[in-house]
């Protein structure tokens, strides 16, 4: 990233190779929409060559932080193109598909995969949801709330709980 | 640790994690938060970090033109400088460890750009440039955007312009910000407008970046019954000359 920050073209065409896929595959998979899903990661991707030289790795992964900006920018998206008004019909509407069984499927190819997918499981129900509904959905947590029928407080210590025990279970390095 | 109103920021690491966060006061407050609560700081990059491997997981081929695209693209885009420098007409200011590094936190300051685009259900991405310059520029803008009597007020007009006003009585202020206004010919410019029963006042020039976006304006409040925006001759003008293409009107907030 460092040579990336200097302008090294070559440099980025290696970060390029390495994150591509991951963040056309996270925007895909909260925005649904490929022709969108494109647009959306290349932005990230030039993102991440215009600001390379503020990516400070004392403060995570390069990956982390690439993958960040691209949620971000996916749900910004899901979200301007929902109007207030539809959200909530949005919400109300919402059918009761559980993102992870889906998100498990495409992928238990890989051990990594299998790895998250058994953290996921180790999950109590409303942390697992909790966190899949927000990360893989855009949800915000009023929206998971609502559709989990619980309450804003209990969905928010759930998101914090659940993300937590993942950390442990996957080992991330804090 | 519970501040004023019941307001527990630990408990909300984990949405901010996940960008769950659809009240940007709210997130406004926690980022304020991380700025002095190492603790918390050090668990929002680990979980941070978890929910990229979430991300990770879900990997796609990307389709195959977007690679040659990117490619293309940045050799057209400037990149950013590696420290934040001196703003122009800004003045440095010494930052904690800052948690700038989180585009969430991007987006949280620039929240300072756009406290309410909740209420539109458009969040602006700014740059990190934007929101140092914000930040360096007037802190005054966070107090407006952190008040706990913050008021929203939005309005649009055609093609996706909007323009938004967070009003805070108790600070006697607000902040405009406003995005999505299209490019002018040289010879025009957006001017923003200070209205009072009447009185109208020029509060200054908008000069929108390539993306449409106007960095936020603090607007003394008193008095003020609505906020407009209109286009002028380059330079600007002493009263309105056309009619205003978005009003905010303040009253009701």
């Amino acid at each position: 990233m460092g040579r990336v920050a200097r302008g090294d073209h070559a440099a980025f065409e290696e970060v390029y190779d390495q994150v591509a896929g991951q963040v056309y595959g996270l925007v895909l998979r909260v925005l649904r929409n490929p022709a969108q899903s494109e647009e959306v990661a290349q932005d990230v991707l030039v993102e991440v060559w215009r600001s390379a030289a503020r990516y400070d790795p004392s403060k995570g992964s390069a990956r982390a932080w690439v993958m960040t900006v691209a949620h971000r920018r996916a749900v910004d998206r899901v979200r301007s193109a929902q109007a207030a008004a539809t959200r909530e019909e949005r919400v109300a509407r919402l059918d009761v598909r559980r993102p992870f069984d889906e998100v498990a499927d495409s992928v238990e190819r890989t051990l990594d995969v299998e790895r998250l997918r058994r953290c996921l499981n180790g999950l109590t129900e409303l942390q697992r949801e909790s966190v899949t509904f927000a990360y893989y959905e855009g949800y915000t947590y009023r929206e998971v709330a609502e559709l989990l029928k619980v309450p804003l407080a209990t969905v928010k210590t759930r998101m914090r709980d659940g993300l937590i025990r993942m950390r442990d279970c996957l080992g991330v390095e804090r | 640790m519970t501040g004023a109103g019941g307001y527990d920021p630990h408990r909300l690491a984990g949405a901010y994690a996940l960008d769950a966060m659809d009240d940007d006061l709210e997130r406004l407050r926690f980022e304020e938060h991380l700025r002095t609560c190492d603790e918390c700081a050090q668990e929002v990059r680990g979980l941070t970090e978890t929910a990229a491997r979430l991300g990770q997981a879900v990997a796609a081929e990307p389709p195959p033109g977007m690679r040659a695209a990117v490619l293309a693209e940045i050799g057209q885009v400037r990149q950013l400088p590696p420290t934040v420098g001196v703003p122009p007409g800004g003045r440095r200011l010494s930052r904690r460890g800052g948690a700038a590094w989180w585009p969430r936190v991007t987006a949280g300051l620039a929240a300072a750009g756009v406290a309410a685009s909740v209420a539109l259900g458009a969040v602006a991405v700014r740059t990190q440039d934007e929101l140092e310059r914000v930040r360096a520029d007037d802190r005054g803008v966070v107090a407006v955007l952190a008040a706990p009597d913050a008021r929203t007020v939005s309005a649009t007009a055609g093609r996706g312009a909007t323009g938004t006003a967070v009003v805070s009585r108790s600070q006697g202020r607000l902040v405009f910000v406003s995005s999505g206004l299209a490019a002018l010919p040289p010879s025009q410019t957006y001017q923003l407008w200070r209205i009072a029963p009447g009185a109208i006042r020029s509060a200054g020039l908008l000069r929108p970046d390539d993306s449409g976006r106007v960095p936020p304006v603090i607007v003394d409040t008193a008095g003020v019954e609505q906020v407009g925006v209109t286009v002028e001759p380059a330079g600007g003008s002493a009263q309105p000359t056309t009619r205003p293409m978005l009003l905010l009107d303040l009253t009701s907030a």
